[in-house]
């Protein structure tokens, strides 16, 4: 019986949690959604993710938004300029920070990287489209972690895509 | 209203020292199996250098020198073949570099590795204002602009960082490579 506030704090939590993705976030996966006639998969339990790292901080991190496309097939895709769509949804609030489009061994690769501040905090929003699978995360970030992300930006790029031999 | 002109000349010479990519590379864009563009304004810089330690020299070192720029902003292309790209496609960048406040102070050629690296320097008023990097070699082709207070000795240490490439800006380095290839 004790355990049902916890449980109803954490849902209350996960909602708010899910209601927490910006209308650019919103937007870009609707652009993703649209150019490859597809949706995001369901993430089973994806509030607890957040429950943890609104605690936890992994990493710098408060706060998670995250859709993943998989089984993304060229023959389905409408043919826009990707970049200049992701470009229209984020707007003008969200600096352009790193992008890296790779076409090595076959296979294109693009990662955008965007950045906004709200208050003391940095939100940072990232979209990665490989060749069958795409993702788009936003992150709410301490300013040390994004001071990590900025040091470096070409390679959390690549790290970002999988690339690891940077 | 009242806020208007003030805003705009604070503005102004800074819209005046950045380069414009011009559309060219974007045809180079397509050649390229890799194109990375890094955007860094000042108050990115400023957040960004608070991870660089104060105990580490060459960190601290950087940390100082970052602590007079406004923006750096870095275009780079890879090529999976050699001579994808042709000097006329840098040409239009190389004509802003050419217009009144830039100077070209440093050209290194090296005929071995067929690197080349061009740095130009903006002044404004006798002062350092910024900074433009071209450096291609067969396969690769990087721009920087560095905007801001920097002296030319001082790029060699922001290699490496903020997506700024290392560079080698010995030129007599390079000149001495090449003659001793050429023996």
């Amino acid at each position: 019986m004790k355990s049902l506030p916890v449980l109803a704090a954490a849902c209350v939590l996960c909602t708010a949690s899910a209601q927490a993705a910006d209308r650019e976030f919103t937007e870009v996966v609707h652009v993703i959604s649209d150019e490859f006639h597809t949706r995001p998969m369901s993430i089973p339990m994806f509030g607890l993710v957040n429950l943890v790292t609104a605690a936890v901080h992994p990493a710098g991190t408060r706060h998670i938004d995250l859709a993943v496309f998989e089984h993304l097939s060229s023959h389905d895709r409408e043919g826009r300029d990707l970049s200049q769509s992701i470009l229209n949804a984020v707007g003008r609030s969200w600096r352009p920070f790193v992008q890296v489009r790779s076409r090595k061994n076959g296979h294109e690769e693009t990662v955008f990287v965007y950045m906004r501040q709200e208050g003391k905090e940095w939100k940072l929003l990232v979209t990665a489209i490989e060749r069958d699978e795409a993702t788009v995360v936003q992150l709410l970030l301490n300013p040390d972690a994004l001071a990590r992300w900025m040091a470096s930006p070409e390679r959390c790029a690549r790290h970002w895509n999988g690339d690891t031999t940077e | 209203m009242k806020f208007a002109i003030p805003v705009m000349l604070a503005v102004l010479p800074l819209a005046a020292q950045e380069i414009k990519m011009p559309v060219s590379l974007d045809r180079l864009a397509a050649k390229a199996s890799e194109v990375v563009d890094v955007s860094l304004d000042g108050a990115l810089l400023q957040l960004a250098s608070r991870f660089l330690s104060e105990k580490d020299p060459d960190e601290a070192h950087v940390k100082r020198l970052v602590g007079g720029l406004k923006g750096v902003y870095v275009k780079s292309f890879e090529f999976e073949d050699r001579d994808q790209y042709k000097e006329s496609d840098v040409e239009e960048l190389r004509t802003q570099l050419k217009a009144p406040g830039w100077a070209r102070i440093v050209s290194s050629r090296s005929k071995r590795n067929g690197d080349n690296a061009d740095i130009y320097l903006k002044t404004d008023a006798g002062q350092i204002s910024g900074l433009a990097i071209i450096v291609t070699d067969p396969r690769e082709l990087t721009i920087v602009n560095i905007v801001g207070s920097i002296r030319p000795e001082d790029i060699r240490d922001l290699g490496g960082h903020f997506g700024i490439p290392k560079i080698d800006i010995n030129p007599g380095k390079n000149d001495k490579k090449d003659k001793e290839d050429n023996r």
